[in-house]
């Protein structure tokens, strides 16, 4: 590959370094550049997305779930439902994926600094967040208080569970986790219960907090009365949007909600410019 | 070209009166349907801003009823409004159908195959000497010239099983059938003379599915040319997916496609895909007795098995 | 002095240019229509026909591969596209309506990112674009604010003369040095009376009105009422000048294959679909709103232009009579 080229939908090479399941059909790939100069020079923000190709098969848009803080690597996470994800899923260790990105805006992390951070997320829609919370704890005393509400259908749907218990062993973060009424087993040591319903259970503070919500559209619709129950300004919570997307660069025409380009405006976006947006996503 | 035939293409095949006819006929039973309740909605035609233009349209009160219209502009199979595809008419209730003889014979067909159900819909058959062929001036009147090809060998011009006719049929002139005779013409060719024909066409395919979207028959929800686990055939517009569509929907439709033409007619790249369809239903015919859409019968030829069936072709 | 050419020195360009190892496209019969195609030689360029297909695919074709991929015993190999390998075009014969939505295309594929596959061909393709002197009911060139006579986008712009031949304005460098390559096949004429134009392209819309109409009813009963007959297929999109949607797609096999960049259409029902299943578009209506949105709006509130040229294709094609200058109208008079 040629490293100069002016072609924007050339993929970067990278190969697979590690393979999580993080669900029975939910998995991660750390991912180390091939070029040396790549590897070296590639850098991102927290909510950024790229575009992951499985050759032969095309490409899909994920997050970068990984922190910018840990260099030299980036992750994804992803579901496979589709064409793509599922050819990616049937690689191995070792094999070659592309990336093209990083694309999109991000969460302004240093606006964020001395502020007191809420995390609120549903199933497997936590990796946006996850590079915020381990950017957030890489920098910790930059930061008040940290609160993470995280759920998901069942245990078993839970993503990240090693760090969720990395999470909970820190003295520094607070973690609320939840399943979904019925979705727990015996051993279940968290709640049991709907994510906004939790979240209003744990009502963090507002004061000079920040909201950073990402879930399905129905979690959403309903944590948003819950956080403006408890005080937050539809400018104190942040929220990223998905949409269907090929190019990823704003040229493919797509993924628009009115004349917002999620891929170019977004993905991360304030609740108040959400509703400022027709309500078509 | 010979004189007689110079003043055939500007002969008018119908008078003005035919056509006023079964327009005031629709909007009678459109108007009485609707003001009694019969119908939540009559799918039938209106004219278009442009001269000699019309589009479907989809009336829902007797007021409404006043804008339809029958013409030769008249073109599209409204059958199509029935489908599955189109789940926001369906949704309105119990509806009234327009219907010339080939649109009658696709809602045979749609019967058949359980996409409508008959005594849920009042059609109004429509007498019909035929409409404008795609892309005739439609300043001029429908003449020899400007008269779809399919209408030529119609034997479909009075719709059969409707619930009302409207419009009478004036007298026809015999027309050329251009259609079978492209269709024999193709036959004669060399196996490498019809690739080279088909080739040229379908490498003028975009894809815009135009086909497809307006054909009743293609209602799948999940249409192969879709699919893409497994892919069946390539999506973009190159001439190997171009080809594969093109005979796979001819495939799918064979033994089901009443002949409408509509693929044609909206092809925006001119290519003749009816010819496709005549020749399968030709095969079937001639294989099997079959003629698809002739009245509602439950299974074509292609979706049952008869000891009688034809074996030859196992070797 | 003003410069012309007649048409047969017209011909004579372009059988110069091939001669001079250009790419010549240009208006070409294609069975009963013309399209937009390579030239073999001057005599097949057609001049009184609108092609079926706009000029945009000079520039954006149908489909083009973005890159190739390969698995080898060193492991998976890409392969760029050698883009300096494209080839210096003339485009020749462009309608005012093909050629004005060039430059409004510029916009998208030069925001931001550069989409090199678009923009390597426009920086070697010299347009020359033709007055139109014909017109039907579905044109509406002079209802977007351009005209038959437009000449943005063309280098060389050509207006048929009364007596026959062109005049020959120059707009750009481009224009100019092709016109110097030829200078013997240009000549001055102290008579250069032109012919009439096309008239009956629509009387002048009131673009602004009609965005903030837009601006205020994302929802409203109107997409209703219009787009229930829209059957969701692509030939609006496909034949306009100015549409740009494309998707990309992995062909071939997992070990050798291409990964390619060809036309989409919002009018379809997959094309937002999410994998999950979720679709945002999930009706014709939607679908066919955003068509009109980003046209008079989306691209207006981001480039500042819109994203019609008039050329009438749409309404001519439409499988069902859809007709945007009949619902601009409509949204006009709405906006009152």
């Amino acid at each position: 590959m040629c490293s100069n080229s002016n072609n924007i939908y050339l993929p970067h090479l990278a190969t697979i370094e590690a393979i999580t399941d993080e669900t029975p059909d939910v998995r991660t790939f750390k991912l180390v550049f091939q070029d040396e100069q790549v590897r070296d020079s590639f850098t991102f923000r927290s909510g950024q997305f790229a575009e992951y190709s499985a050759f032969g098969a095309g490409e899909a848009t994920f997050c970068i779930a990984s922190s910018p803080t840990r260099t030299g690597y980036i992750e994804c996470c992803f579901r496979a439902v589709g064409r793509v994800t599922e050819a990616l899923r049937a690689l191995e260790v070792g094999d070659t994926v592309g990336v093209r990105g990083p694309y999109g805006n991000s969460f302004p992390i240093e606006e964020f600094y001395g502020k007191n951070l809420v995390f609120v997320a549903g199933g497997i829609a936590l990796p946006p967040l996850r590079t915020a919370i381990w950017n957030c704890l890489d920098q910790r005393d930059r930061f008040g208080d940290i609160t993470i509400v995280y759920g998901a259908r069942t245990e078993a749907d839970l993503v990240y569970k090693r760090e969720l218990a990395d999470w909970e062993e820190r003295g520094d973060v607070n973690l609320v986790k939840t399943v979904d009424p019925g979705g727990n087993g015996a051993g279940w040591d968290g709640k049991v219960g709907f994510v906004p319903n939790i979240l209003a259970e744990a009502a963090p503070s507002a004061v000079n907090t920040i909201a950073l919500v990402c879930g399905p559209p129905i979690m959403i619709k309903f944590t948003l009365p819950v956080l403006e129950k408890l005080g937050f300004t539809d400018e104190a919570i942040y929220t990223t949007l998905e949409n269907r997307m090929k190019c990823g660069v704003g040229k493919c025409g797509r993924c628009n909600v009115g004349n917002v380009y999620v891929c170019k405006d977004g993905p991360v976006f304030t609740a108040r410019q959400v509703q400022a947006m027709p309500q078509e996503f | 070209m010979n004189k007689s035939a110079q003043k055939l293409d500007v002969t008018p095949l119908v008078d003005e009166s035919y056509c006023a006819a079964a327009t005031q006929a629709i909007r009678c039973e459109a108007t009485r349907l609707l003001t009694e309740g019969t119908v939540a909605a009559v799918i039938g035609y209106q004219a278009g801003r442009r001269k000699g233009t019309a589009m479907p349209t989809i009336v829902s009160s007797p007021e409404k009823a006043a804008e339809l219209i029958f013409s030769s502009a008249c073109v599209n199979n409204l059958a199509l409004y029935l489908t599955k595809a189109k789940k926001e008419v369906r949704g309105k209730g119990r509806l009234a159908i327009v219907a010339k003889g080939c649109d009658m014979r696709a809602l045979a067909g749609l019967i058949a195959e359980s996409q409508v159900k008959r005594d849920e819909l009042v059609i109004i058959g429509v007498a019909c000497a035929g409409v404008y062929a795609s892309g005739a001036d439609r300043a001029a009147p429908l003449t020899n010239a400007t008269i779809a090809r399919k209408c030529r060998e119609c034997v479909v011009h009075l719709p059969e099983g409707a619930d009302l006719l409207a419009g009478s049929l004036p007298q026809q002139p015999m027309l050329t059938p251009l259609e079978s005779q492209e269709l024999a013409r193709l036959e004669a060719l060399t196996p490498a003379g019809r690739w080279a024909f088909w080739k040229e066409h379908f490498s003028r395919c975009v894809r815009c599915m135009a086909c497809r979207q307006v054909c009743p028959f293609c209602y799948c929800e999940q249409c192969l040319c879709d699919r893409n686990r497994p892919q069946a055939l390539e999506s973009t517009p190159r001439p190997a997916g171009n080809m594969a569509w093109h005979i796979v929907r001819a495939m799918h439709l064979a033994g089901r496609c009443a002949g409408c033409a509509e693929c044609e007619r909206v092809c925006p790249m001119d290519i003749p895909l009816n010819l496709l369809n005549r020749k399968m239903a030709k095969e079937l015919k001639e294989l099997y007795g079959y003629e698809a859409g002739l009245q509602p019968q439950e299974k074509g030829p292609l979706a049952e098995y008869k000891d009688t069936d034809d074996q030859s072709f196992i070797k | 002095m003003p410069k012309t050419i007649t048409e047969h020195n017209l011909r004579l360009l372009i059988d110069s240019l091939l001669k001079d190892r250009f790419r010549v496209v240009g208006p070409r019969l294609a069975g009963a229509m013309a399209l937009y195609e390579p030239l073999a030689k001057g005599e097949e360029l057609v001049l009184d026909q609108l092609p079926r297909r706009s000029a945009k695919e000079v520039f954006f074709p149908v489909c083009e591969n973005i890159l190739s991929f390969e698995r080898t015993e060193a492991g998976l190999q890409v392969t760029d596209v050698d883009l300096s390998a494209m080839s210096e075009t003339v485009l020749v014969g462009v309608r005012p309506c093909d050629a004005a939505a060039v430059p409004v295309l510029d916009e998208v594929f030069s925001w931001d990112y550069k989409d090199e596959f678009f923009l390597e061909r426009r920086r070697k393709t010299t347009i020359i674009g033709m007055a139109c002197t014909k017109s039907d009911d579905a044109c509406f060139c002079s209802a977007v604010g351009l005209s038959p006579g437009e000449t943005k986008g063309s280098d060389l712009f050509l207006t048929p003369l009364l007596g026959g031949g062109y005049g020959c304005q120059v707009l750009t460098d481009k224009g100019q040095q092709l016109l110097a390559r030829y200078p013997k096949l240009f000549v001055d004429t102290v008579d250069a009376r032109l012919a009439p134009l096309a008239g009956g392209t629509g009387d002048r819309l009131d673009l602004k009105r009609i965005k903030a109409w837009l601006d205020d009813n994302f929802e409203s009963p109107l997409w209703n009422d219009i787009a229930e007959r829209c059957a969701g297929c692509g030939a609006c999109a496909f034949l306009c000048p100015a549409c740009h949607c494309f998707d990309i797609n992995d062909e071939g096999t997992t070990e050798l294959g291409h990964r390619r960049k060809h036309w989409d259409a919002c009018g379809f029902g997959k094309f937002t679909n999410h994998a999950s299943g979720h679709n945002p578009r999930d009706l014709q209506n939607k679908r066919y709103r955003n068509r009109i949105m980003h046209k008079f709006k989306y691209y207006d509130d981001k480039f500042g232009q819109t994203l019609c040229t008039g050329c009438g294709r749409c309404i001519r094609h439409c499988p069902v009579g859809i007709d945007i200058a009949a619902i601009l109208r409509e949204i006009e008079s709405r906006s009152q």
